[in-house]
């Protein structure tokens, strides 16, 4: 009888933080990086309710919780940029901007 | 009441600063007004300072303004007692006579409320010298008037030998300066303090070590300020400066400095038997050598510089056989007539439109008789002439060297053989440029305006009685200093018919001079015998080029220096330091240069080398371990 | 059994929707492939006792996050396909490395540990259940206080996002 134990949930949580990263570094399009940033956020979550199960204390879940609002403010403005950006140069690709470039 | 001290002392800075900020806005007279009367108002507190001094039988008083440096303790503190009291009397009373005369001398100058601004920091910086209450304090006057006297030397900076001469006056003071530092960090490391008081009742009480090489140290720092043998050659140049200048530091007082010092320290000095016999030595090498470059000078300035170095000989001789009553004495009609010679002169100087040969003078005395009284009154006082000043200051010098015995006769015949010299020279000066008929043009020539004849008027006054101040018959400056002089031996003066002979020997050495002088260079008494004088031309060389000392040290310690820094400076800086900072420099350009090449501005980039970075540190926690163990 | 079963089968799913999410090639496709991901992350707080957590991403993250995502997407359109071809010199080869030191420390995780993790949930059952009174209990209690700061928060993002978008040449009178 195998017993689903913890690890086995962190394990799936860095699976799913590595194809976020991974993704970060491969795709350009703007929105699709924010998809990702979406997919590393989560595996955090599961992270933090696995933790919450794991010690058995409330404090996990909360902290769930405010990921999630601090994740939809941050998809709000996100995508606000997205448009904008969208608007100047009529594509989403971030390779098109280096406005930073040293 | 010792408050009053702070207004002496600052009131020159205050008024310095206060022209610099006026100078802009106001004409000459209403600085004039300003620098006078502030001068006018030190003197007059000074002399209430004195004579609250006076009453209280000349126990010092002592003002403690701040501690400077917490440990080991020191404090910027003030001291009066009878010799400050002396030297701040005469530097406030001779502040003033000499900036009215400056008023008049320095008129029409570009730079006229800079002098006054540099003269108020120098009468600063000089009070606080003479009024300092422990080493150190004097050591920052000291460092201030040599400062003050290096801006004075090469105030017409535009002329080259001037900025020169401030410079070479500055670089063999600071030869002098190394030696009072040298000084002062044996006094620290050997006493633990800088204050008279306590170093001086160590030094009573039997702490003597390590005495000697203090004392030379303090020694090399007097010669340096006051112009003794090897340092002297500085001050004949520093006569580019404004004459009134010269004649309140080059003569009055700053140069006494190094004499005031000994005399402050002689406590410890009369310890030190090395230490008074190179003062001596040196004092009197000094004496002779000057008086000996005096007599064929041409610049009428020249020859009262040459003087004041003699007379600076005198003093240190005076120091050297212990009588430093007779030093401070000779100090201070020194600084009476030197003054009024420098002030005279400067009067001729100004009224021959900036001629200083005196070869181009002569019987200036029919268009300038007030002036050429009152020299021919300081020519007098300065050879040694009863009743004038110079007379009782001298001969108690020579007297009190007499006095000591056994090979100090030796001295005090040569120191004689240096004021019949003085005589000589002096009456050479004063006789070629006021009485010599030489038929110069000198139509042109008129008594000086009346702002300069008033101050050389009360000079003269005062060169001509303040030798009273202490005779044989009424000892008035040696009970002055006998508060600050109460625990160091004093040579006193021989008794009875010894001292009326030597008196008698000294006025006719200084007679003898000037008649010489007369003889010589008026009814011209060489050629009418024709004698002929063996290497006559050589003698004058030596003596117009003051023994070649001056060549010498160029030669040997600034042609080699130069020389040397030169290539210092191409090795050293410009290859080594140069070199060295240029390429620290191109190497982080071109390094940065590659650097921000990788911050291309791309994001993608960045997260992966955020990823890249961030694993390997996650691999470095976990190998860390894996590897220690 | 059933115990593997409900924690295999949304892994799979997450997993496969994750996959999605950064390989696909229409942004609806993707969008979806995170919908996917997201469902299945809350069918796994269920199995961790995170009842109400869950219904929260299913609202937020599935409902609210998502519709935007596919509202963006709509607004900027999806016809455009992206580029594939890597223009950044060196970046294949970095983001090789990266994934090769990722491989090589998971590897080295996994033999040094022997297969042996020893993280099992606590033999007892803890009663606690991720309930909204339980976690209402918390967060109005002791955590008050980052709960007003973090409204302040939402507050700031919605305005920021209105300047962010507003088009300033719209306002000029004609």
């Amino acid at each position: 009888m195998i017993e689903v134990s913890t690890d086995w949930y962190l394990t799936l949580a860095a699976i799913l933080f590595s194809i976020g990263f991974l993704g970060m570094m491969i795709r350009k399009n703007a929105l699709i990086m924010f998809m990702c940033i979406e997919l590393m956020l989560n595996s955090v979550n599961l992270t933090f309710i696995t933790a919450s199960k794991h010690f058995g204390t409330i404090e996990g879940q909360i902290s769930v919780f405010f990921v999630l609002v601090v994740a939809a403010a941050e998809v709000v403005v996100g995508l606000a940029i997205i448009v904008s950006i969208f608007k100047k140069q009529s594509s989403a690709s971030v390779d098109l901007l280096r406005t930073s470039r040293g | 009441m010792e408050n009053l001290l702070l207004v002496i002392i600052f009131l020159p800075l205050l008024t310095a600063l206060g022209i610099k900020i006026i100078s802009n806005l106001v004409n000459e007279l209403l600085l004039n007004f300003l620098t006078i009367n502030s001068a006018l108002l030190s003197f007059a507190t000074a002399c209430g300072m004195f004579g609250l001094l006076l009453t209280d039988k000349f126990k010092p008083i002592h003002l403690e303004l701040f501690t400077w440096i917490p440990s080991p303790e020191i404090l910027f503190e003030f001291t009066l007692d009878g010799l400050s009291g002396i030297m701040m009397l005469l530097v406030t009373g001779l502040s003033v006579v000499i900036q009215i005369f400056s008023t008049s001398y320095m008129s029409k100058d570009e730079n006229y409320s800079k002098y006054f601004i540099y003269f108020n920091v120098f009468v600063f910086s000089m009070l606080l010298l003479v009024m300092s209450g422990n080493f150190l304090v004097m050591f920052f006057g000291w460092e201030l008037v040599g400062l003050s006297s290096y801006l004075l030397i090469s105030f017409w900076s535009k002329k080259q030998s001037a900025a020169k001469a401030g410079n070479k006056a500055f670089i063999l003071n600071r030869i002098g300066d190394f030696g009072f530092l040298v000084g002062l960090m044996l006094t620290l490391n050997t006493f633990g303090t800088f204050n008279y008081e306590k170093v001086f009742s160590e030094v009573l009480n039997g702490n003597r070590e390590s005495l000697s090489i203090i004392v030379i140290c303090f020694i090399i720092g007097a010669f340096g300020k006051s112009a003794q043998f090897p340092l002297f050659s500085w001050l004949p140049d520093a006569m580019e400066g404004p004459t009134p200048a010269s004649a309140l530091i080059h003569a009055a007082t700053m140069v006494t400095a190094g004499v005031f010092m000994l005399v402050r320290i002689s406590p410890i000095l009369q310890f030190s038997e090395t230490g008074k016999l190179i003062i001596i030595t040196a004092g009197l090498l000094t004496a002779l050598i000057a008086a000996f470059s005096a007599i064929n000078q041409d610049d009428i300035k020249k020859v009262l510089a040459y003087s004041t170095i003699s007379q600076l000989g005198f003093m240190f001789i005076a120091i050297g056989s212990g009588a430093y009553v007779a030093a401070i004495f000779h100090l201070v009609t020194h600084a009476f007539f030197k003054a009024l010679l420098f002030l005279g002169a400067g009067a001729v100087i100004h009224e021959m439109h900036h001629e200083q040969n005196i070869h181009k003078m002569g019987n200036l005395k029919t268009k300038m008789p007030i002036t050429a009284a009152m020299m021919g009154i300081g020519t007098l006082a300065i050879s040694g002439i009863p009743p004038l000043a110079g007379f009782w200051s001298k001969d108690e010098i020579l007297a009190s060297t007499f006095a000591n015995g056994g090979f100090y006769y030796g001295y005090w015949a040569l120191s004689l053989l240096a004021a019949f010299m003085t005589a000589f020279y002096m009456g050479r000066h004063w006789l070629l440029i006021f009485h010599k008929e030489t038929g110069n043009d000198i139509s042109e020539v008129h008594e000086a305006p009346k702002a300069m004849v008033r101050p050389l008027i009360v000079l003269g006054i005062f060169s001509f009685f303040i030798g009273f101040i202490n005779t044989p018959f009424f000892h008035g400056l040696e009970k002055v200093l006998e508060e600050t002089l109460h625990y160091v031996d004093i040579t006193h003066l021989p008794e009875g018919i010894t001292l009326i002979i030597l008196a008698v020997v000294s006025i006719g050495a200084g007679f003898t001079g000037l008649l010489l002088a007369y003889l010589i260079y008026i009814v011209d008494i060489l050629a009418y015998f024709k004698v002929k004088i063996p290497l006559k031309e050589e003698i004058k060389e030596l003596s117009s080029n003051t023994l070649y000392l001056n060549k010498f040290g160029e030669v040997i310690f600034v042609k080699g220096m130069k020389s040397f820094s030169r290539k210092t400076a191409v090795v050293v800086d410009g290859l080594l330091i140069d070199g060295l900072v240029n390429k620290i420099s191109s190497l982080f350009y071109n390094s940065s240069q590659k650097v921000s090449r990788s911050q291309n501005g791309l994001v993608r980039s960045y997260v992966v080398y955020f990823g890249f970075f961030m694993l390997l540190l996650i691999g470095l926690f976990i190998a860390t371990p894996w590897v220690l163990n | 059994m059933l115990e593997l079963l409900l924690f295999a089968v949304p892994a799979g799913l997450v997993i496969l929707g994750a996959l999605i999410v950064i390989f696909a090639k229409n942004p609806v496709h993707n969008s979806m492939g995170l919908v996917l991901t997201l469902a299945s992350l809350a069918i796994i707080y269920i199995t961790l006792n995170a009842t109400f957590v869950a219904m929260v991403q299913m609202l937020v993250y599935a409902g609210a996050v998502m519709t935007l995502f596919l509202f963006v997407i709509m607004m900027i359109g999806v016809d455009k396909p992206e580029q594939t071809r890597e223009e950044i010199k060196g970046q294949t080869l970095l983001v090789s490395g990266t994934l090769f030191i990722l491989i090589g420390l998971v590897s080295f995780i996994v033999v040094n540990s022997g297969f042996k993790w020893d993280l099992y949930f606590p033999a007892v059952e803890y009663s606690l259940e991720g309930t909204p009174d339980l976690i209402a209990a918390s967060l109005f209690t002791e955590w008050v206080l980052p709960f007003e700061i973090i409204s302040l928060l939402l507050i700031v993002a919605t305005a920021a996002a209105i300047a962010l978008a507003y088009d300033t040449k719209v306002r000029k009178p004609k």
